[in-house]
């Protein structure tokens, strides 16, 4: 009996049990347009990939990490230092969290620009910003769970930001912190978002995210639905997944490189008693928010600045979430002033990010 | 009579049972208090320690970069297969 044989008859003994050829035929027949903006396609399956990898490195790393307050930095300078290839798997985690947030913001804009959130893709749109809002959410608490100084520091300033928000405010940062102050309290309570509550979030979403993408299909470019021009297309299975696999490759090589090269370091354990370091700092991808609130004024007539700061970001991510409904005329004039809005918000953000590493 | 030798025969199962765990659990306690405090890590910034290790770590790069492209190279030739294969609607034919 050949290898071939061997292959051919577990083949058909999974087929006659599991019936794989009829999800074949499916992904055959699901296409994917080509066109001069297909390579946004492949951002969707590049956070998966990013997703897959933080999954597994986040397994490897649960099985030594302790979260308490006594155990906690010493538990992750014993992954560090003492356990075999501890310190890559910890900064593949840390480096595919980066890359995934990145790419995440890179997908949104791009559905935004190219205004593929028009009907009937709303909930589309609406369920990928809920999964926005859980990946930064994973970004957040994953940064106390080394608990150093930096990171409680950082998350002391981040939990009190909605303290400024009206009348929930103050029990919105009670429910955070599990108590008054960042604790060892406040530790469990993220390591619990972080590796239950949050996953439960982000696999229900992924899966309402998935089927409504399937439903659709592939959204195309306003002006090539405008023209009704015809498009090339190709078949999902094997075509496109062949050619999605090369950019994996590409990616997990330059995940690699960055982890050995750019390992994470880690500051002695936090001192609860301790004065604030200097140079408090939110991870990258929350600078902008960061700069915003420390641009502004202590008071604004009669009310905190800090309250109107973070209204007026309540108010942006209240427009993000409803955008395909705000956009309900995408080649009209208010069409394209909202395009223009992506562009500025571009801007902005790196313009802030950028100032405040400054 | 008989409810106090019953009585009397749980208090010394009781005992017999439970008395050994109490001490076994403050003799737990006792030794989780004696632990040293593991000496406090000043700033871990992870790198090679010796040459041998920064070596491994290139030839590892480079085994994953070489791996990489093989397989690049493979795949571009699997593209261009299942696209002349879609054209000359091999499947569909297939199919009917």
């Amino acid at each position: 009996m050949t290898i071939k044989d061997l292959v051919s008859g577990w083949r058909t003994w999974l087929e006659a049990r599991s019936d794989l050829s009829s999800i074949e035929q499916f992904l055959r027949k699901k296409t994917v347009p080509q066109h001069k903006h297909s390579i946004w396609y492949y951002t969707g399956s590049a956070i998966l990939l990013f997703f897959t990898i933080q999954v597994i490195t986040g397994f490897m790393l649960v099985f030594y990490y302790k979260p308490t307050l006594e155990e906690a930095n010493q538990s992750v300078a014993q992954i560090m230092t003492e356990i075999p290839l501890g310190w890559i798997i910890r900064s593949v985690h840390t480096w595919s969290a980066f890359f995934m947030i990145a790419i995440v913001f890179i997908h949104l804009l791009s559905i935004w620009i190219t205004k593929a959130y028009r009907k009937p893709r709303e909930l589309t749109w609406m369920s990928g910003v809920f999964l926005l809002f859980v990946t930064l959410g994973f970004g957040f608490t994953g940064y106390l769970l080394p608990w150093d100084d930096l990171s409680l520091s950082a998350t002391k300033v981040g939990t009190d930001i909605p303290r400024s928000i009206p009348v929930v405010g103050a029990w919105v940062t009670k429910f955070l912190r599990g108590g008054d102050d960042v604790t060892g309290d406040t530790l469990t309570r993220f390591f619990g978002f972080h590796v239950c509550i949050l996953p439960v979030l982000i696999f229900v979403l992924l899966a309402v995210h998935v089927y409504l993408i399937q439903k659709h299909g592939m959204s195309l470019p306003l002006p090539v639905e405008l023209r009704k021009e015809k498009v090339k297309e190709i078949p999902f299975w094997p075509n496109f997944v062949y050619r999605e696999m090369i950019v994996w490759l590409i990616l997990v090589g330059v995940l690699f490189t960055v982890a050995i090269f750019l390992p994470p370091s880690l500051d002695k354990a936090a001192d609860l008693m301790a004065p604030a370091p200097e140079g408090i700092k939110p991870e990258w991808y929350f600078l902008f928010l960061f700069q915003l609130l420390k641009i502004f004024p202590a008071h604004v007539l009669f009310i905190s600045g800090d309250t109107i700061a973070v209204i007026l970001i309540l108010l942006g991510v209240i427009f993000f979430f409803f955008l395909p409904l705000i956009d309900n005329k995408p080649a009209r004039v208010k069409g394209k002033v909202i395009a223009v809005i992506a562009y500025v918000f571009i801007v902005f953000a790196v313009a802030m990010t950028v100032w405040s590493l400054h | 009579m008989k409810k106090s030798i019953i009585g009397f025969l749980l208090c010394i199962l009781f005992c017999a049972f439970f008395l050994p765990l109490f001490t076994l659990a403050q003799e737990v306690q006792k030794q989780q208090v004696e632990i040293p405090q593991q000496e406090e890590h000043e700033k871990i910034i992870p790198s090679p320690q010796d040459i041998k290790e920064s070596t491994g770590i290139f030839v590892f790069i480079g085994w994953i970069w070489l791996v990489i492209f093989i397989l690049i190279y493979i795949l571009r030739l699997k593209i261009k297969e299942v696209d002349r294969l879609y054209q000359i609607k091999y499947f569909s034919s297939k199919e009917d």
